[in-house]
């Protein structure tokens, strides 16, 4: 048992960032805090004020939305963790990053859920010996086409079809393409940090209970960090400014390109923001759908924590650059 | 952290979960359909959290210096940033405060495949967003004269003096794409404190000026019949498009 436990059974790094100072008392604090919170709430009047409420509404509701995808994205990636080796990863994703990345995108088709479940499915991924480029096109791919999120587009905008072929298209050519550049670009350099020993194979069960642990409270974390910055700006940045824009299509796109990354709406319900604000162009709808499921506020953390802070540096902005760009694309031929 | 403050903190936000199930709590911030993915995340982290909790005391128990390891990184502690907040701020549902802040949803066209209205004298119970999109899209124009019963919060607006705007909120997932759904009644002879819950008997009033050559928002309004104070608001208080 001990040698399980000393062994680095986790492939996520911490980065560093873990001053275990706290070790005995920690958990005591938290029990002390919630009930003090608990006993205060009420007595004190505090927490009456409008703003603070309708912020924590916002807060609480992101994060508890997040969470079952959140559980089963972790619970995926504690069984890849604990029973997939890397010889399995070897016999069944191709090797050539042509038919990888491709067929990558493709399995995004597979995994009903939205943007939170999939970073830490692809951090096990990769640390189990998948091509980083074919993991990343999956994680791209993942939640912006899995069929949940379709039919709800599907919804939000009736008898539209050639939006729902539109966003699927685009946001499948985005994963690719992003794959693609990174494929050709890293001798899987920066994602060499998630490949730390592997699994042992004894105890597998309490090794996927670890990693799944782990991997929840990482990536939740700072899904917790993402949360809270897209309540924050929601009620800094109110929607109605957007109106000011709605004439102008360059700047519409722009400006639907940043709403998607600032309010980090889940991506099975961005169809029925986008479909009401039926001001806008249907192209610059289509660049809302598109970007929001790849990258924004709460993504861009949970990036940083599961992937390091320098690859969430590069990997943001050529993400937003290249969902934008297919999206517009995608919208002028079809739309 | 170490690896039995993860599991407590696992162990918390399972039960804190399953509490808002319980409760029906969770209708404040999520869609009800989410009931089920969230019971089943809760019993998963419940179980990893006792099964942590156990093996991990059986653990300092043979090794004094396991509770010194980190089991998870610093950051893990904000997930207990939203429990705290549950537990102080005590958060609820969207109200008055967010349907002031967001554009409400007029001018989408919802659903146009409505069966139309048989004639009726007693009241129809329906949605808000259906009324909305009923006036506004169907064009048999059936629900002229037919009363309907709406359930809603008060929204008071300056516009709106002699009455309020009732309004419920469309969530396709989480309270964050909340859109207020508006039905303005005007007087109401009566006045009523933002964010109470009503339940209304109402009969559409055809606009002088069709909807789509209105400039600004289209504000679809009512008569009133009758207005009953809700003391309790509903379970599923927010309106799906689905």
């Amino acid at each position: 048992m001990s040698t399980l436990e000393s062994a680095p059974s986790s492939a996520v790094v911490d980065s560093g960032l873990t001053p275990n100072r706290l070790p005995v008392l920690g958990p005591w604090i938290l029990v002390g805090l919630l009930s003090a919170a608990f006993v205060l709430r009420g007595r004190l009047g505090w927490f009456e004020n409008d703003e603070l409420r309708l912020w924590s509404t916002l807060f609480v509701s992101i994060c508890i939305q997040a969470l079952p995808f959140l559980v089963l994205g972790v619970v995926i990636s504690g069984l890849i963790g604990a029973f997939v080796s890397p010889e399995l990863v070897q016999r069944f994703v191709p090797k050539r990053p042509i038919l990888a990345v491709p067929s990558a995108g493709l399995a995004g088709l597979a995994l009903p859920g939205c943007e939170c479940g999939s970073v830490p499915i692809a951090g096990r991924l990769v640390a189990a010996g998948t091509p980083s480029a074919a993991a990343l096109t999956f994680l791209l791919a993942a939640p912006a086409i899995n069929p949940v999120v379709l039919v709800s587009t599907a919804v939000a905008f009736p008898g539209n079809t050639n939006l729902i072929l539109a966003r699927f298209l685009a946001s499948l050519s985005a994963a690719m393409l992003v794959g693609a550049w990174w494929s050709r670009r890293s001798g899987d350099s920066l994602l060499e940090q998630l490949r730390h020993s592997h699994a042992p194979k004894n105890g597998r069960w309490r090794t996927f209970v670890d990693i799944a642990s782990r991997d929840l409270i990482h990536a939740g974390g700072y899904l917790v960090v993402g949360a809270l910055a897209a309540a924050t700006l929601q009620l800094v940045v109110p929607r109605s400014v957007l109106n000011s824009v709605a004439d102008n299509e360059l700047l519409s796109i722009l400006v639907f390109a940043i709403l998607a990354v600032i309010l980090s709406i889940c991506s099975e319900a961005d169809a029925f923001v986008a479909a009401g604000l039926p001001q806008f162009s249907l192209t610059s709808r289509l660049v809302f759908l598109v970007v929001g499921p790849v990258i924004d506020l709460k993504l861009v953390a949970m990036h940083a924590g599961v992937f390091g802070r320098k690859f969430a540096m590069v990997f943001a902005p050529v993400t937003l650059a290249t969902a934008v760009v297919s999206a517009v694309v995608m919208g002028w031929v079809l739309l | 952290m170490n690896r039995l403050a993860r599991s407590i903190l696992l162990f918390s936000i399972g039960l804190v979960m399953a509490r808002l199930l319980w409760t029906g709590g969770f209708g404040w911030f999520v869609q009800q359909r989410m009931r089920f993915p969230l019971l089943a995340a809760a019993v998963v982290l419940i179980l990893f959290g006792l099964y942590e909790i156990v093996s991990s005391l059986r653990e300092e128990g043979r090794d004094p210096d396991s509770s010194k390891r980190a089991a998870g990184p610093f950051v893990g502690w904000l997930l207990s940033l939203p429990l705290l907040v549950l537990a102080s701020v005590a958060p609820t549902g969207l109200g008055a405060a967010a349907a002031n802040r967001v554009d409400s949803y007029s001018s989408v066209e919802i659903d146009t495949g409505y069966e139309p209205l048989a004639p009726s004298s007693t009241p129809i119970p329906m949605q808000v967003s259906e009324f909305q999109g009923r006036a506004i899209w169907e064009e048999a124009q059936s629900m002229d004269g037919v009363p309907v019963l709406l359930e809603g919060l008060v929204v008071n607006d300056e516009t709106v003096p002699d009455g309020f705007k009732l309004t419920r909120f469309l969530v396709s997932c989480c309270a964050a794409d909340g859109i207020p759904v508006q039905v303005v009644l005007r007087d109401v002879g009566q006045q009523f404190e933002d964010d109470m819950w009503v339940r209304a008997e109402v009969v559409w009033r055809p606009p002088e000026v069709p909807y789509q050559d209105q400039e600004g928002e289209w504000e679809v309004e009512a008569d009133v019949v009758r207005i009953e104070v809700e003391p309790n608001p509903p379970n599923d208080a927010y309106e799906s498009p689905y």
